[in-house]
């Protein structure tokens, strides 16, 4: 019995649908030649899925958090490096949403309904996982801003319509002096950089951006001046399942490849042994606990509870399992797997366990969240005082 | 046991650390984007002695033991693992001739692969789980003049580029595994086709691909040990090659540990260089304690192979060691780095390549773990 909605259901099915056609068959010579694969933005326009998580209001699909989940499942399933596309564009969207005016969230959204995508501008080369450090600056001239640095590992910056960028408003506040701006492509001086050639997700558009003199309205800050950080944070927040979900569909891959090998070698007379056939289950039990651990993270969300912990564990656990599975897939299948698509799952996965928050900084959140008093310890702390 | 390197064995460690700034370094970046095999890299090899490390004086190798083999093996896999590759192969290739071949057949062959005239290769593994079952099985059908081969190899290494092959075929389809017998077959024998290169993940210039025979004929002299043989010599020729593997991999655990212990020290963040991190030194050191501990236990297996005592629970531990924490070397390794760590324009990705081609269970019967476990006493 499934715990999905029949609706869920459905969408699922569609889903691995719509990947079996557009995404499995053209993936291999994708990460081969490490091109963007704008093909599928074409064929992903009939069904409106760059648009699933923008509201109804706003033309959207507004699919729960849970769907959302299920159809990034089968994207990477398909192939992590094009469901980073879409993870992605949910990600810089995800600021808008949060801090967003309705002008401003028409504005971001409206290209998304015509499967055009969107990049998170936060990475800069001296602040990876210290975001903070950030040194792009906005100095407000009247009614505009004006920006300058440069942001690097930006992933769909090299195809997107639409960016989130963060800036120092006020360089002498750390942190606080951060803010958050929409910048439309082809603004005069925001120019995309070189592309980088990765370990994996190859086809998937990762580059520098260099912001020079890029003029942008007052309209285009999100939030206030100083909210950068706080937006930042929570969009993350709210964006990290996504790479919980890819790395599922990963590990689910890279599950099903080592067990039609099985199937096909050992044959006859050969039979697999108890060794790989536990194995086997461990990959099977990684897999189903990462789903349902990224499952609950999401039931959560669509409670509206917090669930901020939870988020970070879901992205911890499934792109370490991703990784556990990936690479004992290889290891396992022997020469097969070296010389088959299991070696792109491995290198897929390495980046889950990176981008959108090293697994060290969400060990940070959760630690944190593991150590801090609880709510009724610390009122009767203060009591007895 | 000691675990000190004699002064002979650190000369030759050393002389494999020079070779490798000066032959190996430089090529690195390229022979991952080309993947073509490195000819003048083998030939320098060949030129500096290292290609008939394992063989006798009086072929003309240099009789240097299984300590520093695998002393070499980890110094130029540090530099560039396919070389690694590529010389293991050969090398393991010219040690079943050593041991198991006739006089006619050492005199044959193994002068010319000391000076690296030729290179060796094994052609072990079938389509099939265990070789001589599966319907590509290699199979010798014997005749008044030597024997006809039919069927297909995969994944033999230094395919291609070999001058000699140990292939391992079954004697009698019947009883399958347990009549493999062993050949040595000359490249260019009619009917042997070497298939298209394979695409491997990493260990871009140690070429892989399947061969087919087609009635290929061959002497009786080019039996290699006895008819149903060929299991036993497979057996302890692969736990041979895999303590030999396993130099490569600790190598390729060595050169990355070092290489993000160097970024993490110059890396800052959070205004101070992450090196100070607790989490970071976790995972450095996690790291440099794997790869410490499987070439105590390498070496172990070495200085046993050498002294020609029993070798095969060691060598299955250290497989059974680097089989969980190999590929990890370099996951670790890589997350240390970030961002950088996954751009191709950096080192390590290349390595991460590099490392899962190695302790592959290649032959999933037979788990390391079964071996070690029946030695329990």
């Amino acid at each position: 019995m499934s715990i999905l909605s029949p609706e869920q259901q459905a969408i699922k099915q569609t889903t691995k649908d719509f990947v079996a056609k557009n995404i499995i068959p053209f993936a291999a010579e994708y990460d081969r030649s490490g091109e963007f694969h704008s093909y599928l933005l074409d064929a992903s326009k009939a069904s409106n899925i760059f648009a699933m998580a923008i509201p109804k209001k706003y033309g959207g699909l507004d699919y729960d958090a849970l769907t959302q989940a299920l159809v990034l499942e089968e994207w990477g399933y398909g192939c992590a490096g094009m469901g980073t596309t879409l993870a992605a564009s949910i990600l810089s969207m995800d600021s808008v949403l949060i801090a967003g005016n309705d002008e401003q969230k028409l504005s971001y959204f409206t290209p998304m309904l015509n499967a055009e995508i969107g990049a998170f501008g936060l990475t800069e080369p001296g602040a990876g996982s210290d975001a903070g450090a950030g040194k792009t600056v906005a100095v407000k001239v009247g009614d505009e801003y004006i920006l300058n640095g440069t942001k690097c590992w930006i992933t769909n910056g090299g195809f997107a319509s639409v960016f989130v960028i963060f800036a120092l408003t006020d360089p002498t506040a750390g942190m606080k002096g951060i803010s958050c701006f929409i910048v439309e492509r082809g603004r005069s001086g925001f120019v995309i950089g070189t592309a980088d050639h990765k370990l994996g997700i190859r086809s998937s558009s990762t580059v520098e951006l260099l912001i020079k003199d890029v003029h942008v309205p007052v309209a285009n800050l999100l939030g206030k001046e100083g909210e950068g950080m706080k937006i930042a944070m929570k969009t993350l927040d709210l964006a990290r399942p996504a790479i919980a979900a890819l790395s599922v569909g990963l590990a689910q891959r890279a599950l099903d490849t080592c067990v039609a090998h099985v199937q096909e070698t050992y044959t006859g007379k050969s039979r697999a042994g108890q060794t790989l056939q536990f194995k086997l289950a461990d990959m099977q039990i990684q897999v189903d606990a990462a789903r349902n651990c990224l499952h609950q993270a999401m039931a959560l969300r669509d409670a509206n509870v917090p669930f901020s912990k939870e988020s970070a564990i879901s992205k911890t656990f499934c792109s370490d399992v991703a990784m556990q599975v990936t690479s004992q897939a290889v290891t396992l299948m022997g020469s097969y797997g070296y010389t088959s698509e299991l070696g792109k799952y491995m290198r897929d996965s390495k980046i889950m366990q990176i981008y959108e928050g090293t697994n060290q900084i969400q060990r940070l959140v959760i630690s944190r969240a593991v150590l801090a008093p609880a709510p009724v310890q610390a009122v009767a702390q203060k009591a007895g005082k | 046991m000691n675990f000190e390197l004699t002064e002979e064995q650190q000369l030759i460690g050393q002389s494999a650390r020079d070779f490798a700034k000066q032959y190996l370094e430089p090529i690195a970046v390229e022979l991952d984007h080309t993947g073509e095999f490195p000819k003048a890299a083998v030939k320098a090899l060949a030129e500096h002695d290292f290609l008939g490390l394992l063989l006798p004086d009086e072929v003309g190798g240099a009789e240097a033991g299984f300590v520093s083999y695998v002393e070499v093996i980890e110094t130029l896999s540090r530099a560039v693992p396919a070389v690694a590759s590529i010389v293991n192969n050969h090398a393991i290739a010219a040690y079943m001739i050593q041991h198991w071949g006739t006089d006619e057949q050492r005199k044959q062959y193994l002068s010319e692969m000391a000076k690296g005239d030729i290179l060796g290769a094994l052609a072990i593994y079938e389509s099939g789980a265990t070789p001589g079952i599966g319907p590509d099985a290699l199979v010798a059908t014997k005749q008044e003049a030597g024997y006809v081969l039919n069927g297909k190899k995969t994944f033999v290494r230094n395919a291609g580029e070999a001058g000699v092959y140990v292939v391992f075929a079954t004697a009698d389809a019947a009883i399958g595994p347990k009549a493999l017998t062993a050949f040595l077959v000359k490249a260019g024998t009619a009917g042997m086709k070497i298939g298209a290169k394979l695409n491997t993940m990493g260990l871009k210039g140690c070429p892989v691909a399947d061969i087919t025979f087609e009635n290929v004929v061959v002497p009786e002299l080019a039996l290699l040990g006895a008819v149903n043989q060929g299991l036993a010599i497979a057996t302890k020729a692969l736990a041979v090659a895999s303590v030999a593997e396993a130099a490569q991999t600790v190598g390729i655990g060595q050169a990355a540990v070092e290489h993000a212990a160097a970024y993490a020290k110059q890396r800052v963040q959070f205004g101070k260089p992450v090196a100070v991190l607790q989490a970071i030194q976790t995972l450095l050191a996690e790291v440099a304690t794997d790869c410490h501990l499987a070439r105590l236990g390498l070496r172990e297996a070495a200085l046993l192979i050498e002294e020609d005592q029993p070798f095969e629970t060691e060598a299955a531990m250290v497989k059974s060691f680097l089989v969980r924490l190999g590929s990890k070397m370099l996951v670790d390794t890589c997350q240390v780095e970030g961002g950088f760590g996954y751009s191709e324009s950096m080192p390590l990705p290349r390595l991460f390549r590099d490392i899962a081609g190695t302790n592959l269970l290649d032959a999933p019967g037979d788990f390391p773990e079964q071996l070690i476990a029946a030695s329990i006493a």
